[in-house]
């Protein structure tokens, strides 16, 4: 294949380190992220996958390595400046504004691309809350919304700053089987509203992760041990030995 | 007025401060200093004085914003109201000291609020004055908060950290909001002090922070007009009370305003509107 044909990664990371006291959490990562991809981080509890996340998206300062987003190095940005360069975060706790109605939540992931709130915004905030199946909930205080409608929100607003690159952190986490069906369609839906779009999706729920992923990567002891296609992944003797619990 | 713009930073951006008073009668000392001084372009006349108390006051909420906000480690919550404690009582100490500031006894203002031959300095006429500075006060901070750096700023009051990972720079819009609060502060205190004829160490200092504070719980932080209504009755009730019982009425205000607040924990306009709605 030549180079023209093969479209330059929207997320290169090469030999990131994160520590906390001594502690390694994060091991000399190296992965890329092509456009439209979505890719599956999977890992036992305490593997690195979180931190990983949050040390990409700037949120924890690595200790070594590199991170280029759509060809910059963004190293040294504060979250903020990853954000308006089109990285979105949706977070494993949901963190939308209680005290503020489903339509200002909206709003406010609207606001820091748009510059300010305007008519088009307000049809993307249309969009969205049908996309998140929230229309009618959309005066209601986002405290009182049930827990996956929470996370539907903040995904929903992630989704109006109209990130190139969207990383959800274990977005079924506490949601019931036909909520976490309706996830995996939204996240399936986010790649056919804009199919450049790469989404990196953290996950326990191996299943899951096999409905939504075009790729999965396995993380153990802050390390990658696998890198591929779920079935690929679910073969592999190593990922079996620390992660799937099969041995022999 | 001074009870709105501690309500903007504090009910609105989540903002507690025990040093609001810095700007309320830090203007009042400035307002003083340039009415009373006779140097270069000073005595200045009362209006342009009172103009520049309130820049004055909101230069200071910009170098406090500065230091707080801006710096390489943001304050936020606990440490930031201790640091503003802190300069409340730095400011109440440094007045007390300072023979410029008339040290204990504070100064005295002699100029009076007029326009033209029309006095606003006692009874209606102040009033009306006040009624028009309070009226406009409420519109610039509604105004302020239904527009973008408005509702970024309550966004702030959840999670702040939420709004700095959604592409938002929050310091700048406390500081924002913080210099707007503190310049309408200066204002009120400005002409409060014209108005009272004198400035003293009290009016800048931990307790005058903390009264307002009390003004904003009992109104029903983040509404708005129920501090100002809570600070009209309080004032009231003072009055009243201080002429009926000359000994005691510090304490009977006092137990008033426990078992108030106790009882009306959204203040005294969130009783009023929950009453109205039931």
């Amino acid at each position: 294949m030549s180079a023209a044909t093969v479209p330059a990664p929207v997320l290169e990371v090469e030999g990131l380190e994160k520590r906390f006291a001594g502690f390694v959490a994060v091991d000399g990562v190296s992965l890329t992220v092509a456009p439209g991809e979505i890719v599956g981080l999977i890992g036992a509890n305490g593997a690195g996958k979180t931190t990983l996340l949050h040390t990409v998206y700037g949120r924890h300062r690595a200790d070594a390595g590199s991170v280029r987003f759509l060809g910059e190095d963004v190293g040294a940005l504060a979250p903020r400046d990853r954000a308006r360069r089109g990285m979105g975060l949706v977070f494993q706790t949901t963190s939308i504004f209680p005290t503020l109605s489903v339509e200002e939540n909206l709003r406010l992931g609207a606001m820091p691309k748009s510059g300010r709130a305007s008519l088009g915004d307000a049809d993307a905030i249309e969009r969205t809350l049908v996309t998140i199946d929230l229309v009618a909930e959309r005066a209601v205080a986002a405290d009182d919304l049930a827990h996956g409608q929470q996370q539907w929100l903040e995904i929903g607003m992630a989704l109006l700053a109209e990130p190139t690159l969207l990383f959800l952190d274990e977005p079924t986490s506490g949601m019931t089987r036909a909520e976490s069906r309706r996830t995996a369609e939204l996240i399936r839906g986010l790649r056919a509203e804009r199919p450049d779009r790469s989404v990196i999706v953290v996950e326990h729920n191996i299943e899951f992760i096999a409905m939504i992923s075009d790729r999965v990567i396995v993380m153990h002891r802050g390390t990658v041990i696998a890198d591929g296609p779920i079935d690929a992944v679910r073969a592999d003797p190593e990922v079996q030995a620390s992660y799937l619990g099969r041995r022999g | 007025m001074f009870a709105l713009s501690l309500d903007l930073i504090w009910g609105f951006g989540g903002m507690l401060t025990f040093g609001h008073a810095a700007f309320f009668g830090g203007a009042g000392y400035v307002v003083a200093l340039l009415t009373t001084r006779d140097l270069g372009p000073l005595p200045l006349s009362v209006w342009p004085a009172i103009a520049l108390a309130a820049l004055a006051a909101g230069a200071l909420a910009i170098v406090v914003s500065l230091v707080a906000f801006r710096g390489r480690a943001p304050l936020r919550g606990v440490e930031f109201a201790l640091v503003t404690l802190a300069v409340a009582f730095l400011m109440e100490q440094y007045a007390r000291a300072s023979a410029t500031l008339g040290g204990q006894n504070g100064i005295l203002l002699s100029v009076r609020l007029e326009a033209g031959p029309l006095s606003l300095h006692r009874g209606h006429g102040f009033y009306v004055l006040a009624a028009v500075l309070l009226v406009g006060s409420y519109v610039l901070v509604r105004r302020f908060l239904a527009g973008r750096d408005g509702r970024v700023l309550q966004a702030i009051r959840d999670d702040e950290e939420r709004v700095e990972l959604l592409g938002y720079d929050a310091g700048r819009v406390k500081l924002v909001a913080y210099t707007l609060s503190g310049t309408l502060a200066g204002l009120a205190g400005a002409i409060f002090h014209v108005h009272d004829a004198i400035v003293s160490p009290g009016a800048v200092g931990v307790g005058a922070s903390t009264l307002v504070l009390l003004w904003v719980v009992l109104g029903g932080r983040g509404t708005l007009l129920g501090p100002v209504v809570a600070t009209v009755v309080l004032q009231h009730l003072t009055a009243t009370l201080s002429g009926l019982y000359l000994e005691t009425w510090l304490i009977t205000v006092g137990v008033l305003l426990i078992v108030a607040i106790v009882a009306l924990p959204g203040g005294i306009l969130g009783w009023t509107v929950r009453g109205a709605q039931r």
